[in-house]
């Protein structure tokens, strides 16, 4: 498993679009005008609290770049069948599954060093610029409980969604399920957005880091009035906002187990 | 194949499901479906076209240059998603349900809600494939230009190019005067990015090196 993370790791963290879509992306968010990239840096406009501006980011963030992240994992997985290495690999001594999750954490680290750069990049030059030192300590914390498992979940569904359906549809139809269960606010329609299933981490966010927008008027967890699916909407508690994550990689280890299992199949049949 | 067809049901069923009871904002749901769901599937599509062939030393051999090929897939591709888009204007059309948004732009000119920025997003994702030759890379892209319109549609329409490039100008909040001139600007981007794929494609020895894999 090492020795696979290990080549899928720099395998992947040496293709250049790793680098290219989310810094495009990046150039994209500051064009588009008024991103707390911007603001971040301007005295009048900042947050007051450095944990503010440091939540703030990771969500926008977390927002943006997970969705070039799970578009540029889509492929990894079905390209070994695609090229035609999958019977080599299977010859190796490395067991199926354990090729899987090095492939899974190896890939999954290389595509998120870029958000990892440019998130801890945007802190740094944060605090240097307000002298708030605190939003270093603060950008660790909301990264590892809050980014770290979206991101999980993203690339286990990214992974092994494409095995059952092409990897463009996957995209489209990832991008549509972001935008849904996660931006979506639930008196609009029906949605995943603000549950505890939700990868942008929004009950850590309110739990943990007391975190309700930069403004202070969102709610990113606990019931909405009048809203479905509340019931998956308790009132954000650190328990909660803990279960919440472990949520999150359950659903993460379940979507590699199906789509261990669905491969193990489909070799059996051929 | 799958994807303007199913662009056109999800939007369906978020009209069905949507829980504002107002024939308006059912019809907004469903014009919605062909101006942002059908469009992002077709500039996905393209983003596929290229880096995909198993023996592409093949087809640059034959005598068809590879960039008409790539070119005729566009075509094919875009084709399909304006005939998925046509046919649910048409039924949009007869059932009344076009003419309950009050921004419809007519039954003619109407028609650019969907072809701009269908043939915006198909440039877009051929362009990048062209460069990138990685479809991972070019629907990434594709699908943030998609989503930054889709999360800052308010901050778009704040500057002269966030409102000439948005790409929802329809059914999301945009001043219906820039429409005609919005939906202009898209097909001549469109045009510029199929243009510059082309140039990119005709260095056909750029798809047999590097192969960003």
């Amino acid at each position: 498993m090492i020795a696979t993370l290990l080549y899928e790791f720099r395998m992947q963290i040496r293709k250049r679009s790793v680098w290219i879509v989310p810094a495009l992306t990046l150039v994209l968010f500051v064009l588009i005008g008024g991103s707390l990239l911007r603001d971040l840096f301007d005295p009048a406009e900042r947050p007051p609290e450095a944990r503010l501006a440091v939540v703030g980011l990771a969500v926008q963030i977390h927002a943006l770049l997970s969705i070039g992240f799970g578009c540029l994992l889509a492929d990894r997985l079905v390209r070994d069948d695609r090229l035609r290495v999958a019977p080599i690999l299977d010859a190796t001594p490395a067991s199926p599954g354990a090729r899987l999750v090095g492939k899974y954490l190896g890939a999954g680290a290389a595509t998120a060093v870029p958000i990892a750069v440019a998130f801890f990049g945007f802190a740094t030059a944060y605090a240097g610029s307000s002298g708030s030192w605190s939003a270093l300590p603060w950008a660790l914390a909301v990264f590892g409980a809050v980014m770290v498992p979206g991101l999980l979940f993203v690339a286990a569904f990214a992974l092994t969604v494409p095995l059952i359906m092409p990897a463009p549809l996957f995209r489209v139809l990832f991008v549509g399920y972001w935008l849904w269960g996660n931006v979506v606010t639930p008196d609009l329609m029906p949605t995943l957005s603000r549950t505890v299933l939700n990868p942008l981490g929004g009950y850590p966010m309110a739990a943990l880091f007391d975190f309700a927008g930069i403004d202070g008027d969102d709610q990113w967890a606990g019931p909405f009035p009048g809203a479905t699916l509340n019931f998956l909407r308790p009132e954000p508690t650190p328990l909660i906002a803990w279960l919440s994550i472990a949520l999150l990689l359950v659903l993460a280890a379940a979507a590699l187990t199906g789509g261990h299992l669905a491969r193990l199949a489909e070799r059996t049949r051929s | 194949m799958l994807g303007p067809p199913i662009a056109v049901a999800v939007g369906v069923l978020a009209a069905v499901a949507n829980p504002v009871p107002s024939d308006t904002n059912t019809a907004r749901v469903l014009i919605g479906a062909l101006e942002m769901a059908l469009p992002l599937t077709a500039g996905v599509a393209c983003a596929s076209l290229v880096g995909r062939d198993p023996a592409v030393e093949i087809q640059l051999a034959v005598p068809t240059p590879y960039r008409e090929t790539l070119l005729r897939r566009t075509v094919v591709t875009l084709g399909w998603a304006a005939l998925v888009a046509a046919l649910t204007a048409a039924v949009l059309i007869a059932t009344g349900w076009w003419a309950r948004w009050p921004d419809n732009h007519g039954v003619i000119a109407g028609q650019l809600t969907w072809a701009a920025p269908t043939l915006a997003l198909g440039g877009l994702g051929l362009a990048a494939a062209a460069v990138s030759r990685s479809p991972g890379a070019a629907g990434a892209l594709v699908t943030t230009v998609w989503a930054i319109q889709q999360f800052f549609a308010g901050l778009a329409q704040q500057h002269l190019p966030g409102r000439m490039l948005y790409l929802f100008a329809t059914t999301r909040g945009a001043d219906p005067a820039d429409w005609t001139a919005n939906r202009l600007t898209l097909i001549a981007v469109a045009v510029a990015l199929v243009a510059l794929a082309l140039v990119v494609l005709g260095r056909s020895e750029r798809l047999i090196s590097e192969d960003d894999e």
